[in-house]
């Protein structure tokens, strides 16, 4: 996508937003929704999709409940 | 994109802000300037080199931190800030500390910290430390080089030594020094010549340790943290760990939710009191009739374990008569707690063992700071609670290695390992250290004061000021070295500015300048000098955690500024005055990045080992205390035992006694006095230390109560080549271990041998076995007795408990009690208040290092004064206002009011953390530019009062009086 | 995975401000910008709870409602993040929020830009490259994105704090309540359900705790 389109294509999506915002008092939907690498228009990547675990979503999830674990010292006995 | 004119905006003013940043030159960063200049070497030694003004203010606000450039290292140290010993991860990219990260494997802290440990990254900032060696020239610090400083400060040192003697030198040695170093500092001290050195100890647990090793052997907290969570009760009393060990508190918040029940006795409702299940509000100074009104409760119920205290207990019938003297009424016209309360906490204690004790500064400091502990021993002695997992005294120590320098360091009454300071001690060091005995006694002004225990750095003050006549020592103190200790932490602070100003020369060796250079700058306009040492996160050694395990810090990264580690500084003295090879006979050279000698810290740790067999420093090698450091995961966090993995069957950290050699394998003590265990898997008894009878009654312990599995299942006395001998081991002896051993006892004998052979053979405790002492006969109150501190706020019961008798000689210099008690009886008419002193959670110590870290200098921005809100409308002020505090030395504090009911009518808090206010006046004219803490306020010791412990000299600060009024 | 959660157990809770320099520390957040705080009620006297409390990542976010520029937005682990870029700063997401959870920096220097909207983005950075040194400056560092939960609650000194799956969470502090014997003492449990926090005041008084 080239720059002069991307930047008209997120005016208007403000202004879409903005509007809708005028519209419904600001009671936009809250259910997060990732597409092309954005979510709501910003753009952001999802945390597995980093360095680390390279799109790996299961080594992510093991790695974030091993890190849960030392929260809970009962882990580490009665 | 979509910029919108803000965000365009913030950028440009970044790149203007950065280019006028570097056409000042003021505001180069440490990292860019690496970045720049393609150096992959430690950004220390770099910043070493540039000029001041290139490492300046900006430092800390670096925008981010580099973290995707460069190898990540891991270094794992240990947090410097209170006896828990919290280990923490730091990541290290091209030499600059970016990033910190827990350690759950620890089975210390298990990833946990509090303020201070979790700011610990700030210390690779430390933009306001002490950058450089200063010199007082004319009332301004002014820049000089380390080699002006070195001779300079050499030079006057020498001059002083040959005009007064060597004990015209006082030494403060410092808690935060790790072991090797403190050890290394008493080393020089006694090659300077003197026993006029100390360290933060003196006034923190000096009359625990002596009161308590004077018990049972060992002046040590005897369980640990962790074994807490093995408790059914515990009892806070003069402790407010929420605070002052807040990770301790997760050990005890886990037994608690397994039916502990926690009681905290103090004059203030503590953040720890409001974890409790009962709280106590106590009159300050009045611990021992409230402990002798438990144990009343006790043996009136008969809650005794008399089995226990038949077995392994000396002279407990004398104490008990005192005690069955402290009715509940009398119990409660002196600490004002009705008799219900004080019957609940005996109750709760008895009914539910093990149950244990806690205590800090709360009982410690105080002018019966021995006998409260001896209380306390006593209370727990009955209840057959020490030597038992659960139970036992924790005593929380303060600072992260004050345990290691009791143990090894600058103590002004004995050589390392407690051997004292008789011949025989020096003459069994001097063969350690490999140096002639007469040598050294040469470096004395005469053999009496080689023997003679030095001035405590309680009362340095009264070395420079007091009638020379008086002092027990030739000279009056004319230089005064503060060796990484605060001046602050000190009672009398207004007469300390007195003695600043008398003194020929005043060093200060430190991170950070510290209260002591503002304090000199103020009264003094020449003669100081600042040295800049690094932190422990810039060198590497190990240090001893409250519960005596010992740990090993990497070097996290390369000193900052122009800092020097404080041993390679003492190397650089040793030189200076002629005995650096003395020094070092043992000991590695290696140069640092700078071309200075620095003594290998792993060879100062294997000479411990060789020659501190009293108290088992002699097993943990550095390659053992590494290990640990590697498999920290491996150990149980209740036991701290190690099940399988390379550490297996040991106990983390190898907590002292670790017995023999490191080759024996001794796997450490967790408890101490334990029975329940073999001597080789920890466990022990008490200690035979005091004789083996006194007037006619057995001092040994009785049959059938020595440690699981030993041969001697009876009291028995401590070990040597006779006992040995007689007892037909002595053939188990190598040949080279009898040639060693031949003459010598346990603690001498440097082959271990005469250990290896008792413990290792036969299951024997090389001190003895011997019964624990309720009676003290050596101290001034054999039996615990109540006295009413010197400024009492109850003239009525001055009378009735009067403090001790002037002392003309201790610690080398007059000492008043009963004298200064009376004419200050009724001083509490125009002082009603009392004052007293504790932490807080976002600082340490002193506080000038904390206090310059801005992320914990945020959450306290100012000194205050807690008051009841009843004492803030009599004296017309309000919360928030302005006060006045005036003591009776007329010193005057002004502090925010915080009114609250945390205290009592009657009482006032201050928290001690504070320096760089004086009366009224910030202090900031007098730092090194740059170098002022983020946050000053008054230091309450500027207003304490006179009064001092009868065997340790311990200070009071807990009990003084004080007045307030509105600003 | 579920949501994304803070639980700070009163009971725990010591208030020794780990968290907060926790936090101060992995993101080097400036001098008057506070992420979290701890706040302590019937401070100094019996019943004294404290709590930790930053941004709680609603999952019906006030801030996200009312936001005029709609620069919030919500990610599949429940994370409330925010956009810088079109934060106008102006304040009404501090309105809505219950907790006071955003913050405004003053300094030129402090995460970005002048008056722009800061908080706690749970260590999952923002909508910059991860772990950028753009999406540190503006937003702090990227824990999640490393597979670590967030400081603060991995280093509380007592492990009050919690942080991280919201099941993985309740979990562990469900363990802890059974211990205790009886009801939850987390704070706020009274204002929803009512009663129990109050009893066991009574009986603490009783026990002399006065």
């Amino acid at each position: 996508m080239s720059m002069p389109t991307m930047k008209l294509l997120r005016t208007a999506a403000l202004g879409g937003v903005l509007a809708l915002g005028l519209s419904a008092c600001g009671e936009t939907s809250q259910v997060p929704v990732y597409k092309d690498g954005k979510y709501s228009g910003k753009a952001d990547t999802r945390p597995w999709e980093s360095a680390e675990f390279k799109g790996d979503k299961a080594a992510w999830e093991a790695a974030l409940k091993n890190r849960a674990r030392g929260q809970n010292e009962y882990n580490r006995g009665d | 994109m979509l910029t919108k004119k803000s965000s365009a905006a913030t950028g440009s003013a970044r790149r203007l802000r950065g280019s006028a940043a570097r056409a000042l030159g003021q505001t180069m960063d440490r990292r860019a300037f690496l970045k720049r200049s393609g150096l992959g070497v430690g950004a220390g030694a770099i910043a070493t080199q540039l000029p001041y003004n290139l490492i300046g203010a900006a430092e800390a606000a670096a925008p981010g931190v580099s973290r995707g450039e460069g190898k990540a290292d891991v270094r794992r140290t240990v947090c410097t800030h209170c006896s828990v010993g919290c280990a923490t991860d730091a990541i290290v990219r091209n030499g600059v500390w970016v990033h910190q990260e827990p350690v759950f494997d620890s089975p210390i802290n298990l990833g946990a910290h509090c303020a201070k440990g979790a700011s610990l990254r700030e210390h690779g900032h430390g933009e306001h430390r002490l950058k450089y060696p200063m010199k007082l020239v004319d009332g301004k610090y002014q820049k000089i080089s380390w080699e002006q400083a070195l001779n300079e400060v050499g030079d006057r040192l020498l001059k002083i030594r040959e005009e007064s003697g060597p004990d015209a030198v006082y030494w403060i040695g410092s808690s935060k020094h790790s072991n090797e170093q403190a050890y290394l500092l008493r080393k020089f001290v006694s090659f300077w010549g003197t026993n006029n050195c100390d360290h933060q100890a003196r006034i923190c647990h000096s009359t625990t340790v002596a009161g308590v090793a004077n018990t049972w052997g060992y002046g040590a907290m005897t369980n640990s943290y962790n074994d807490m969570q093995f408790s059914k009760a515990a009892l806070y009393i003069g402790s407010n760990a929420a605070e002052a060990h807040p990770v301790s508190m997760l050990h005890m918040l886990h037994a608690k939710e397994n039916g502990c029940k926690m009681i905290v006795v103090d004059p203030r409702f503590t953040r720890t009191a409001a974890k409790a299940d009962q709280y106590v509000r106590i009159r300050s100074g009045t611990d021992i009739p409230f402990i002798w009104g438990m144990l009343y409760h006790i043996f009136k119920n008969g809650w005794e374990d008399q089995k226990y205290i038949d077995d392994r207990v000396f002279g407990l019938e004398k104490v008990k008569e005192e005690i069955m003297t402290w009715t509940p009424e009398r119990v409660q016209e002196v600490t004002g707690i009705p008799e219900e309360q004080v019957f609940k906490v005996a109750q709760t204690l008895a009914m539910n063992r093990p149950s244990t004790v806690v205590w800090c500064m709360g009982q410690t400091q105080h002018t019966v700071g021995n006998a409260n502990v001896r209380a306390m021993c006593i209370l727990q002695l009955v209840l057959g609670n020490v030597g038992v997992s659960g139970g036992g005294t924790n005593i929380f120590r303060g600072h992260d290695n004050v345990q290691g320098a009791t143990d090894v360091g600058p103590n002004p009454d004995s050589l390392p390992g407690y051997y004292g300071l008789a011949a025989g001690s020096w003459k069994h060091w001097c063969r350690v250290w490999g140096v002639d005995y007469e040598w050294v006694k040469s470096r004395y002004a005469s053999e009496a004061l080689m023997t003679k225990s030095g001035i405590t750095v309680s009362r340095w003050i009264d070395g420079v000021t007091e009638n020379k006549e008086l002092i027990d020592q030739p000279s009056n103190l004319r230089a005064v070295v503060y060796w990484g200790h605060a001046p602050n932490s000190q009672t009398r602070g207004a007469e300390m500015v007195e003695a600043m100003k008398q003194l020929d020369t005043l060093v200060v060796i430190d991170p950070y300048p510290s209260a002591t250079a503002s304090m000199a700058a103020m009264v003094r306009k020449d003669g100081v000098y600042l040295l800049p040492a690094c932190t422990q996160f810039e060198t590497t050694g190990s240090a001893t955690a409250s519960n005596r395990s010992i740990q090993w810090r990497e070097k996290v990264i390369e000193p900052l500024f122009e800092s020097k580690p404080d041993h390679t500084i003492m190397y650089a003295f040793a030189k200076k005055f002629g005995w650096g090879d003395e020094l070092v006979k043992n000991i590695k050279l290696e140069k640092d990045a700078q071309g200075w000698d620095e003594p290998n810290i792993e060879d100062i740790l294997r000479e411990i080992n060789r020659g501190t067999w009293t108290i088992g420093y002699s097993g943990q090698s550095p390659e053992r205390l590494k290990l640990h450091m590697q498999n920290m995961h491996t150990f149980d966090v209740k036991t701290l035992k190690a099940a399988g993995g390379p550490c297996d069957g040991e106990y983390f950290g190898l907590p002292w006694p670790c017995y023999g050699n490191p080759e024996m394998k001794h796997p450490g003590t967790p408890n101490l006095y334990d029975t329940s265990k073999h001597v080789m898997d920890g466990g022990g008894n008490f200690r035979a230390n005091f004789g083996v009878e006194k007037d006619g009654v057995s001092l040994l312990a009785a049959e059938g109560s020595a440690s699981k599995g030993a041969d001697l299942q009876m009291g028995y006395p401590e070990f040597d080549h006779t006992l040995l001998k007689k007892l037909g081991w002595w053939d188990e002896l190598t040949d080279a271990e009898k040639a060693e051993a031949e003459g010598k006892n346990w603690k001498t004998d440097l082959s271990g041998g005469i250990i290896r052979v008792a413990m290792k053979n036969h299951g024997c405790h090389p001190f003895g076995n011997a019964r624990a002492r309720a009676l003290v006969w050596n101290f001034p109150d054999p039996v615990p007795l109540h006295r009413e501190p010197i400024y009492s706020p109850r003239p009525d019961l001055v009378a009735k408990y009067p403090t001790h008798d002037d002392k003309a000689k201790f610690w080398r210099l007059p000492t008043l009690y009963k004298s200064l008690q009376e004419k200050v009886k009724d001083i509490s008419r125009d002082y009603p208040l009392i004052m007293t002193s504790g932490r807080l959670v976002e600082y340490e110590g002193g506080g000038e290092e904390t206090r310059s870290n801005p992320w914990l200098a945020e959450l306290q921005q100012e000194m205050f004064a807690e008051v009841n809100p009843k004492d803030a409308n009599d004296a017309g002020f309000r919360n928030g206002d302005y006060i006045w505090v005036e003591s009776p030395t007329k010193a005057k504090l002004k502090v925010r009011a915080q009114v609250t009911q945390r205290v009592a009518p009657g009482t006032v808090f201050l928290p001690f953390h504070f320096s760089g206010w004086w009366q009224g006046q910030d202090m900031l004219k007098y730092y090194p530019e740059g170098a002022a803490p983020i946050v000053r306020g008054e230091a309450v010791n500027t207003a304490t009062t006179y009064g001092y412990d009868p065997v340790t000299m311990m200070q009071e600060t807990k009990t003084t009086l004080c007045r307030v009024s509105k600003a | 995975m579920g949501r994304m959660k803070f639980l700070c157990d009163a009971e725990r809770c010591i208030e020794c401000n780990g968290c907060v320099t926790a936090c101060k520390n992995e993101h080097e957040v400036p001098w008057g910008v506070n992420r979290r705080r701890v706040v302590t009620m019937n401070d100094g006297v019996p019943g004294e709870r404290s709590i930790s409390v930053a941004c709680m990542h609603c999952s019906d976010a006030p801030c996200m409602a009312v936001c005029p520029t709609n620069c919030f937005y919500k990610t599949e682990e429940g994370v409330v993040l925010h956009d810088k870029d079109q934060c106008i700063g102006c304040g009404y997401c501090f309105y809505a929020c219950p907790f006071g959870a955003p913050q405004f920096p003053n300094g030129p220097a402090a995460f970005g830009a002048r008056g722009k909207m800061d908080k706690c983005t749970f260590c999952a950075g923002g909508p910059e490259e991860t772990g950028s040194q753009a999406e540190y400056e503006k937003y702090g560092s990227n824990r999640l994105a490393q597979g670590k939960l967030p400081l603060c609650a991995e280093m509380c000194s007592t492990k009050a704090l919690l942080a991280g799956d919201a099941n993985v969470v309740a979990d562990i502090f469900r363990e802890r309540v059974l211990r205790r014997g009886g009801g939850t003492d987390a704070w706020g449990w009274q204002t929803a359900y009512g009663g129990g926090e109050q009893k066991r005041e009574q009986k603490r008084e009783r026990e002399g705790q006065k």
